[in-house]
């Protein structure tokens, strides 16, 4: 009960929100929220529960509004069909990205993660008949059955969205994927040898997280109207790091702790205006400093087991380790 | 054909691209190699030391020679501030290695934001140390500068060789790099050796950044872009000792010259990340990384 408190309460102030405020712009940010809320959640998944740090979560958040945009521009997809697609596109590509790249581990896989969301973002930027460039794509107003969804209903849509996924979070991590995971992420060797397909379940976990990064991306992309090449850029991984770290690292409610501090904080720190950066920081530092567990690791006892990213003596390991492999 | 003048000139400029990266990538590995952070801070040294040159030349008019060490002691103070305050609180309670990583994002945030409250967000002109008039040298046109760049990246290679390998700290240093645990169990102050390794890095942070200053120009802005290059010379190296690092740094600049120079401009970036990806799968642990392993 204890662990499912926050959760509730969650449910209970997103369905009463609509009621509470009333502006358009506290409502955009309420679904900014559950956006983020729901891309912390893939790499809670990745990172939290299987240990692999990727830094290019922001490529397929930036996919899955793309391949969701274009299908809508040049197909006049309805909405159902077109996050299919994006979904689709990004899971795809996920597949075909994490074969050769989960061979690698800890920083080597952050980086090699970074290189393709860069790649990502620079195809985005260039390959302007398609993409729309810098300026990026205008998408279509949400239409659901014939019906155009209005400020509420897409905040409904998007909270509906978020719950689904949280809860597609907690089984996850309840059902033997998870126990699998938790078992890559403490040992793969020991991992292996207790039969576990470590390969599958590395490849399947970045799955889940770029169907997750996709829908967090088609969902910024319905808000925000335009999708562009900032969806990839680095800030965005920035932010998906800051609001996991903030929320606290595989825990199951940090998400959305996270993403409303990473939402709600700017808001407050325009004022300051020169001094923005600066105070960001500062705030960023103290708060990390003083609760390195997250927000979450206030009352979650039994959150998932953390694990060093860094092995004692990496240069020589991650060379043996590369060559077992 | 290639002319043997066009690929001295690509080697050339490669060279000097690639010593800056060499030097944050081999400044990330010291500290790495300490603490076991990546420290995401290091290339806003290359920026405060850029800009500091600009405080100290420029606004106060200090000649070159004493305005060095003046840039070298400010950012020195800045590595030991990130120790001090983010590094070693966070490791005292404990934090993920995540958390770490993301505690000295917040310092370049910090310090990103204070040097927009000294400098502003303009690009500024950073005052040259050496000469930038071009030299012609056996055919081949250079600046002062350029060389002043490559030849103190060899310098640092050779201090850093010679203060690991040849005396007892380096041995200590080495030491703390294969397990923090047993070397305080052998009598080394391991936290001595951590702060030296943000402190020494964070002066050749600064060290790469006067001299980049005058090519690249100094802006707040820029020590992100940096930090990445020289976390891409670490990982394309191999994160086993500083030297991998610096010979991934050179791997870069040579790369970059030569996509540049034969392949569209325009896609030169995309490529050149397409390529490390590839090398990447090729050697998962760096193009040094076994070679560290076995000759350590």
């Amino acid at each position: 009960m204890r662990n499912w408190l926050p959760a509730i309460l969650i449910l209970v102030l997103g369905l009463a929100l609509p009621v509470l405020i009333h502006g358009g712009f506290q409502l955009r940010l309420a679904m900014l929220i559950c956006i983020y809320a729901i891309f912390g959640m893939g790499f809670n998944i990745l990172f939290g529960l299987g240990g692999q740090l990727s830094l290019g979560q922001q490529a397929f958040f930036a996919l899955g509004a793309y391949a969701f945009a274009l299908v809508q521009i040049h197909f006049a997809a309805p909405l159902p069909i077109a996050m299919l697609a994006g979904i689709t596109v990004s899971v795809v590509v996920s597949l075909v990205v994490a074969i050769p790249v989960l061979r690698l581990r800890t920083h080597y896989l952050a980086m090699a993660t970074l290189m393709f969301a860069m790649i990502v973002h620079d195809v985005a930027v260039r390959w302007t008949g398609f993409t729309g460039g810098s300026s990026g794509l205008q998408v279509p107003p949400p239409v659901l059955f014939g019906m155009r969804l209005e400020r509420i209903e897409i905040y409904y849509f998007i909270f509906a969205i978020a719950v689904v996924a949280f809860l597609v979070q907690i089984f996850i991590k309840s059902t033997h994927i998870g126990r699998a995971l938790q078992a890559v992420k403490a040992d793969e060797t020991a991992a292996s040898s207790l039969g576990v397909n470590v390969v599958r379940y590395k490849v399947s976990a970045f799955m889940l997280a770029s169907v997750f990064s996709a829908v967090a991306g088609i969902l910024f992309a319905i808000v925000s109207r335009n999708v562009d090449p900032s969806y990839s850029n680095i800030g965005m991984v920035v932010n998906l790091l800051t609001l996991s770290v903030i929320g606290g690292l595989a825990s199951r409610v940090g998400p959305f702790f996270g993403a409303a501090i990473i939402v709600l904080a700017p808001q407050f720190l325009t004022g300051l205006q020169e001094y923005e950066t600066l105070i960001y920081g500062v705030l960023l530092l103290l708060f990390i400093t003083f609760l390195p567990r997250g927000i979450a690791g206030l009352f979650e006892r039994n959150s998932m087991p953390t694990l060093a990213l860094a092995q004692p003596n990496t240069g020589s390991t991650d060379a043996a380790k590369a060559d077992s492999t | 054909m290639v002319s043997l003048e066009t690929l001295a000139v690509l080697v050339l400029s490669g060279l000097t691209n690639g010593s800056v990266y060499a030097l944050v990538g081999l400044s990330l590995a010291m500290t790495y190699g300490a603490s076991r952070v990546i420290n995401f801070a290091q290339g806003e040294f290359v920026m405060l030391g850029a800009l500091s040159t600009v405080l100290f030349v420029t606004t106060f008019s200090l000649p070159m020679s004493i305005s060095i060490p003046l840039v070298l002691f400010v950012c020195a103070i800045g590595g030991f501030l990130i120790e001090r305050f983010a590094y070693r609180p966070l490791i005292k309670r404990n934090a993920d290695p995540l958390t770490v990583m993301i505690g000295t994002l917040a310092c370049a945030s910090i310090m990103t934001g204070g040097a927009l409250l000294v400098w502003g967000p303009n690009q500024l002109f950073v005052p040259n140390a050496f000469s930038l008039n071009s030299i012609s040298l056996a055919g081949i046109t250079s600046t002062p500068q350029q060389l002043a760049i490559i030849s103190c990246f060899a310098i640092s290679m050779l201090v850093i060789w010679l203060l690991l390998y040849r005396t007892h700290f380096g041995l200590a240093i080495r030491a703390v790099g294969v397990d923090p645990n047993i070397s305080k169990l052998m009598g080394i102050r391991a936290e001595r050796v951590i702060a030296f390794a943000f402190v020494f890095s964070a002066v050749v942070g600064g060290l790469a950044g006067i001299l980049v200053g005058p090519f690249l120009g100094g802006h707040v802005a820029m020590g992100l872009v940096l930090t990445i290059k020289g976390f891409m010379a670490v990982i394309l190296g191999g994160m086993g000792s500083p030297f991998a690092a610096a010979a991934g740094g050179i791997v870069i600049g040579l790369l970059e010259a030569v996509v540049a120079y034969y392949g569209s401009s325009f896609y030169a970036e995309p490529i050149i990340f397409g390529l490390i990806l590839v090398t990447m799968m090729v050697r998962p642990a760096g193009l040094l990384g076994e070679w560290e392993a076995t000759h350590k």
